[in-house]
């Protein structure tokens, strides 16, 4: 799962926060007419390209509020520096340049075409550009690629980015310890990946995986020169293929790029580089981020997550803010997990229950609404992943508050006609998932079920508690909230790590409704080594109906978040698989 | 006064090692005396779905698997006589005082932590300059003419001025003065030595913001000290002397009831000084305040260490250098 930094900054200062918007007030009265046609207004982005341009220089600032995982692309996890990252790597795959439904195609990036597949799906062979620097005019090969993927084994440098390869490549005996402790010629001993030219790599797959050119897309796949590898300082400066290059980064405090000359816009068509400079600034405010993005001084929200309370009422207050804003869907799912394992919810019925009571507005208006927070969600995959349908066995948009004659025929048929108790875990430094456990807490109790609340710090939430099972069920934690998004966007990257029995593990374990239905598995497992693109999607809607049939989870809502679109940018749109402007293809006017 | 200062700084290196004792205790005994074991605590550190082995790689590299008074000692090593650590490719070596390894960051905590220095100094010193003055001239004045309106309404302020919070009086700052009116606009930090005029010109809101907040407890302060002194026998005496009021005031009145003052603000600054949280968040300061601040919300226990000793070493060498004030002022103090 990709991963989103919350928000924390702004905590101290929300209820001044709020004062200040009104001080804002409207600064101008736009159209607010809806247009196909890339034109200002209000979502224009997230359907349209906005402002495209071709003008190249200025300075295209950034500014984050957190500080990313690792700049370092074999290290990172969080989904807006997979954003940022293509702005100075070129990945085996990447995501097609468009907005829309566009945006979720996966396409070559380094690679002249998607993965060869072979030897029953064992095999994935790629080939290269031959014609691909880095910024110190070497030409990459494949070698370099394969150096990539093996420094990804070596998870006590690189423990932040996805154990994808690991999980995925052949093994060997002994297991590959990384280039760092590898004694083999030239720190080249994966076997599991061969380069019989240095255009050629070749994928050998313990089982067949049909998503694999989902996996290299991940930026891990982004070549790394031996010879100028850094190891845990390579995050200071990676070598880049991309068209920008590292001119200066000051830990957590700056980072500044600026074009890559050996870029060669031919080789790659989803990115562009049009500024002579692109600046991030890390660890402000976030209501600071928001106030500088409207004053002009600022031009992107590195985060993507969208503006805060404050600049949220400024901008549905004007037109003219609110026109140059999108409410995109974020490609998250909230959710509360139904801890299959934990008495009573190891019945169905009684987690049919919970299904039923469950006031799905006050979810909703917990997160933020419907513009901020986002729709009330009856699946657990978000519109966004592709093959998922819509469906609502629970009725949550029939009786969004909540229908209490089912819930209480749900709990007289699991043997509790009064109720019972169960414990509830949140991270209790996420205000709104606070406010959703309350929320869940108090239509609980309108049909007899009482549930304490557990709130937890995010930063041990996974690894000391809910994340867990033996902590879950020794404490009778059978609901835990939580928020998914897809490491690609189909069902299985959607899926595998929240629903696969497989996927259970002691500590950090994110399948949290301890799931192990045999259905669900074989399903996901028929996916996995399904090459047909169609048919396999089509298992997506098939596991959602499952997970829901099997009552594991309590959808909430499929996030939106309003970001603000600087009338200083050009060739503006969402990235769907991102769900966030697409940084890659950024200019300023 | 020597055999004084030399005594005083024994004490200090003591005080120190035993905040660092506590502090590393809070953060890695009591939480193994609570139940977590060290794989738990490496799965802090591994990311998403992480395997087993994964895990026990990044216990062995963070050391965690070690006896907590060994991963103590090593960390006391560290700080006398630096440590080296596996970058990979390469041993990076980090030089005394070296406070360990960021779990995070995969880079040593001292360089980060000591970039982030002039950052808070600049806050800190500008600030505690306008809030002594400041407090100080406006506690005066209103105890000269108690119960005036200059008195009610400059003691109403300070009222005010205790009760805002930098947060908020920070926003309200930027949002007139920096995003409305762009009086200072782009307010971030820039180093006194590439441009100094741009130091001090962004950093004129967050000194004001802050020395707002303790000028006026400052003021309150003066002014009581002020009203007492200005009662006292000697101050009749002086009077009847003959001496000129500025004399009295300045000379009699005010240097008494400074003592105090210097104590609040050694003390003050001190504490200041181990991070300025709310007003380098709010400014987008990258200061030790906001390297406590992402420290925490990390869970980054190595600098959470780091910070807290140097929080520390900050506290204590201010109160030294009161203690050696007062011994200057008081000689009984150095016996």
């Amino acid at each position: 799962m990709r991963r989103r930094r919350t928000i924390g900054l702004a905590a101290f200062g929300a209820a001044a926060a709020l004062l200040l918007a009104a001080c804002g007030g409207s600064s101008g009265s736009g159209s607010g007419s809806s247009s196909s046609s890339g034109s200002s207004t209000y979502g224009a982005a997230i359907t349209s390209v906005v402002n495209p341009s071709t003008h190249k220089g200025g300075t295209l600032t950034f500014g984050n509020s957190s500080t990313p995982d690792s700049t370092d692309p074999g290290n990172t996890y969080y989904d807006y520096m997979w954003n940022f990252t293509r702005l100075y790597t070129m990945p085996l795959m990447t995501y097609k340049s468009c907005p829309g439904s566009c945006g979720l195609q996966v396409v070559p990036d380094l690679a002249t075409g998607p993965g060869v597949v072979s030897d029953n799906g064992l095999t994935w062979t790629y080939h290269i550009q031959p014609n691909v620097k880095f910024e110190d005019g070497t030409t990459v090969t494949s070698e370099d690629v394969k150096y990539a993927v093996e420094r990804t084994f070596d998870r006590s440098l690189f423990p932040l980015g996805p154990g994808y390869f690991p999980l995925l490549l052949a093994p060997q005996k002994p297991a590959y310890p990384g280039p760092y402790t590898d004694r083999a010629k030239n720190l080249m001993g994966l076997n599991a990946v061969q380069t019989p030219n240095p255009t050629t790599i070749v994928f050998h797959l313990a089982a067949p995986f049909a998503d694999f050119n989902y996996v290299a897309a991940i930026p891990q796949t982004a070549p790394v020169p031996p010879a100028k590898d850094t190891g845990a300082n390579y995050q200071l400066h990676p070598i880049s293929t991309g068209p920008y290059k590292f001119q200066s980064y000051q830990l957590n405090k700056q980072l500044t790029l600026v074009p890559n000359t050996f870029w060669n816009p031919a080789t790659d068509p989803n990115a562009k580089q049009l500024v002579s400079k692109v600046v991030m600034t890390m660890n402000m405010n976030a209501n600071d981020i928001d106030n500088r993005l409207l004053a002009g001084d600022l031009d992107v929200d590195a985060t993507g997550t969208g503006v805060q309370a404050a600049a949220r009422a400024k901008i549905l207050s004007s037109s003219s803010l609110k026109a140059s804003s999108d409410d995109p869907i974020a490609g998250f799912t909230w959710f509360a997990a139904l801890n299959t394992t934990v008495p009573p919810l190891n019945n169905l019925n009684c987690r049919m229950a919970i299904e039923y009571a469950a006031n799905k507005t006050n979810y909703q208006t917990a997160y933020g609404g419907p513009v901020a927070g986002g729709a009330i969600a009856t699946t657990l995959a978000p519109p966004n992943v592709v093959g998922q349908k819509a469906f609502d066995l629970y009725d949550a948009l029939s009786k969004p508050n909540g229908d209490d004659a089912k819930a209480k025929a749900a709990l007289k048929a699991c043997g509790q006609p009064n109720g019972f108790t169960v414990g509830i875990t949140y991270r209790s430094d996420r205000p709104k998932e606070t406010a959703a456990a309350q929320a869940l807490q108090a239509s609980l109790a309108q049909v007899g079920i009482k549930a304490s609340l557990h709130g937890f710090p995010t930063g041990t939430y996974d690894s000391n508690f809910a994340g867990v099972p033996k902590y879950e069920s020794q404490h009778d934690l059978g609901i835990s909230f939580y928020g998914w998004a897809a490491d690609w966007p189909d069902g299985y990257g959607f899926f595998y790590y929240l629903v696969d029995g497989k996927a259970i593990s002691p500590a950090g374990n994110t399948n949290l409704s301890m799931l192990n239905d045999p259905k669900v598995n074989s399903l996901l497992d028929q996916m996995a080594s399904t090459n047909n693109a169609t048919t396999r999607n089509s298992f997506t809607s098939q596991i959602d109906m499952q997970v829901m049939k099997d009552a594991a989870v309590l959808p909430g809502v499929y996030a939106k978040s309003l970001l603000y679109r600087s009338p200083n940018l050009t060739n503006v749109n969402v990235q769907d698989y991102y769900g966030m402007y697409n940084y890659a293809v950024l200019g300023v006017k | 006064m020597i055999t004084f200062i030399v005594r005083r700084l024994f004490a200090t290196v003591f005080l120190l090692v035993v905040v660092s004792a506590i502090t590393f205790a809070i953060f890695f005994l009591i939480p193994r005396l609570a139940g977590q074991n060290s794989y738990q605590l490496a799965t802090e550190y591994v990311g998403r779905n992480p395997t087993r082995a994964a895990v026990l790689q990044v216990e062995a590299k963070l050391g965690l698997n070690a006896p907590v008074y060994l991963q103590y000692g090593r960390f006391l090593k560290a700080i006398v006589f630096g440590a080296h650590y596996n970058a990979g490719t390469s041993i990076t070596y980090c030089p005394p005082p070296c406070f360990g390894y960021s779990f995070k960051n995969q880079q040593p905590v001292w360089p980060q932590m000591i970039s982030d220095v002039p950052v808070t100094l600049s806050i800190c010193i500008g600030a505690g300059v306008l809030w002594l003055v400041g407090g100080v001239a406006v506690g005066v004045l209103s105890a000269l003419r108690r119960g005036t309106f200059f008195d009610r309404l400059s003691m109403g302020v300070a009222l005010v001025g205790v009760s805002l919070p930098v947060f908020f009086t920070g926003l309200i700052s930027l949002e007139l003065f920096s995003y409305k009116w762009s009086i200072f606009p782009n307010v971030t930090y820039v180093g006194i030595t590439s441009n100094p005029l741009l130091w001090a010109r962004n950093l004129v809101l967050p000194w004001i913001v802050t020395a707002f907040l303790y000028a006026a407890l400052y003021a309150r302060l003066t002014r009581a000290g002020m009203l007492e002194t200005m009662s006292e026998d000697y101050i009749r005496t002086a009077r009847a002397k003959g001496l000129p009021e500025r004399t009295v005031i300045v000379k009699h009145g005010l240097r008494a009831a400074l003592t105090p003052i210097v104590t609040i603000f050694g003390m003050d600054l001190g504490l200041l000084l181990g991070g300025a949280i709310l007003t380098e968040v709010t400014f987008s300061m990258h200061g030790l305040g906001e390297f406590t601040y992402l420290a925490i919300q990390n869970q980054d226990l190595p600098e959470i260490l780091g910070v807290t000793m140097l929080a520390a070493f900050f506290i204590v060498i201010a109160n030294l250098a009161v203690d050696v004030l007062y011994a200057v002022v008081d000689p009984r103090v150095r016996y």
